[in-house]
């Protein structure tokens, strides 16, 4: 039996650190996850010890846009891709914009439940019919994220990242210098995390003026199929191997005509949240972890049954309401207090604790692993492409895996 | 300094950094023990162990489940249907794993379901005989 006042303590737990890590620019769940496992011992029961790690996990999705928001901002006139929530910041909008991520996870997330629950039964038969062409699907977004860079300069650089961070990916997961359930971490932080960092720290431009007032400039009928389209792609993502958050992001954004910032923004809210559900619940539907949390969670619970599932659904809702008002509470708060932070400093303080971090973990060969990757992501940045291309780092080495080509591959390169 | 500048310097330091992490994996050559010896610890390391074939298993998808022992001590070897198809290149067929046999396995060690168990790659992780 396992004690509701402990779940609900370790929940609350759980949403401290999510903050905590929410707030710090460039870390991720998947970060930490080690370093929580090494800490297992202190959790009365395993179930404390799942809850934690998905109330850390929502609570830190929430959170991030405060950061994703506020820092970072390149000056509208010297970068050409200004991010949807940085164009609303730099309008005076930066509120409006976090009321709109809290929206579109809530949102989503509830509607992404209603069709995780009514197509529940056919998750199983859709996952092992779709198997033999997974390859297929994931060499069709490749050509479409290349393509959708339209300019031919652009073009030509999004080959060259996924070219290179593929051939990275190959080695890296097809060897051993690094355990293989720590070796995404060196790699994520420094493509995504770190290189993001390095660039904002030069390109950072004051913040303007920001608007008190909540109220939304968009129609309900746009944040209704912000909302729906979020929930859509987000259990899609959670389907698709290696296929990503801001892939989906992308796909939506010129399928479903998702170009305005508000929608946009609502919309990359809810992929994220709902594909985090649907990653979490399954490893239930299709005994298969999609997300970090859920590797870890399969690890610990090894076989789920439906009452953990149900567990699962209501820590997600209870920490992901929790969450939401606070994101709401900060990002009054919080946004005053960083822009009083020396950001130059923040900055390397969270470089120096991922590097320390990553040293810990995979020793020196994580830290080679981390520049190399840290490069490739501000290649991107110099390059001036999305730096979702970087995800070509799992794209490729999955569809070698499902062209059933790895171990060709392997011993081609001698690894 | 100019962004070409800049975007040149890290397409070099991605490639001497991808270069390097290459020598070493290729020099890096997995650890030899005893199945006995096999613990948690190692899960996502490469090893490389010696033992007997006790069971066989085939699924209907082409994979085929192992289970080889060695002193007292036993540990599971999922061969994926991948491999399974690239091990009939080098004609090398379920048929040839045979109970009894002797078997030498590198792979990385995994946690399936509570259970231990050694997951080969590539057809040169698997040495039959001898």
């Amino acid at each position: 039996m396992v004690e509701i006042l402990d779940l609900i303590f370790f929940s609350l737990l759980g949403v401290m650190v999510g903050i905590g890590m929410g707030l710090l620019p460039g870390m991720h769940i998947n970060n930490v996850i080690p370093l929580i496992l090494s800490f297992s011992m202190f959790f009365p029961s395993s179930y404390n010890l799942v809850v934690f790690i998905i109330s850390v996990a929502i609570t830190q999705i929430f959170i991030s846009y405060i950061p994703s928001i506020f820092l970072g901002a390149p000056d509208e006139n010297t970068s050409l891709s200004v991010l949807p929530g940085h164009r609303l910041l730099l309008e005076g909008n930066g509120y409006e914009a976090i009321k709109l991520t809290i929206i579109g996870g809530i949102g989503s997330l509830l509607i992404s439940l209603i069709i995780i629950a009514v197509l529940a039964n056919t998750f199983s038969y859709l996952y092992e019919m779709s198997r033999p062409y997974v390859q297929y699907l994931i060499i069709a977004v490749v050509i479409f994220m290349v393509v959708s860079e339209k300019k031919l300069r652009n073009i030509l650089s999004a080959i060259l990242i996924i070219f290179l961070s593929g051939i990275f990916g190959v080695i890296v997961l097809g060897s051993t210098i690094v355990k293989s359930e720590n070796v995404l971490f060196p790699v994520l932080s420094g493509m995504f995390g770190l290189s993001t960092i390095i660039i904002s720290i030069n390109e950072r431009s004051k913040i303007p003026e920001q608007k008190k007032d909540f109220e939304l400039k968009i129609t309900k009928w746009k944040l209704i199929k912000s909302c729906f389209l979020g929930s859509i792609a987000g259990i899609i993502v959670g389907f698709l191997p290696a296929i990503g958050v801001s892939q989906a992001g992308t796909m939506v954004q010129y399928i479903g005509g998702m170009g305005e910032s508000r929608s946009f923004l609502v919309t990359l809210a809810g992929i994220n949240l709902s594909n985090e559900a649907f990653s979490l619940i399954s490893l239930f539907l299709v005994n298969n972890p999609r997300s970090g949390a859920s590797v870890a969670i399969q690890k610990i619970l090894t076989q789920l049954t439906l009452y953990d599932v149900l567990l699962l659904v209501g820590v997600i809702c209870f920490v992901s309401g929790i969450a939401a008002l606070l994101t709401m509470f900060f990002g009054r708060k919080i946004p005053n207090f960083l822009a009083k932070l020396n950001y130059k400093y923040l900055s390397i303080s969270v470089i120096s604790f991922v590097l320390i971090m990553i040293f810990l973990l995979t020793g020196i060969y994580g830290l080679l692993i981390v520049f190399t990757s840290t490069s490739i992501g501000l290649l991107c940045g110099f390059l001036e492409i999305r730096r979702s291309h970087c995800m070509g780092v799992l794209l490729i080495p999955s569809i070698l895996f499902f062209s059933g080509l790895n171990g060709t591959v392997l011993s081609i390169l001698g690894i | 300094m100019p962004k070409k500048f800049l975007g040149l310097v890290c397409f070099f330091t991605s490639v001497i950094g991808l270069v390097l992490i290459y020598i070493a994996a290729i020099n890096l050559q997995p650890v030899e023990i005893k199945i006995s010896q096999i613990s948690s610890d190692l899960i996502g390391r490469s090893i490389s162990t010696r033992g007997i074939i006790t069971q066989k298993r085939l699924h209907s998808a082409g994979h085929m489940f192992l289970v080889i022992s060695n002193d007292n001590s036993e540990i599971q070897v999922p061969i994926f249907s991948s491999l399974m198809n690239d091990l009939k290149k080098e004609n090398i067929t379920e048929s040839d794993f045979k109970i009894n046999e002797t078997i030498s396995v590198t792979g990385l060690v995994d946690e399936y379901m509570g259970q231990l168990q050694i997951l080969p790659r590539k057809t040169s992780d698997i040495k039959l005989g001898g």
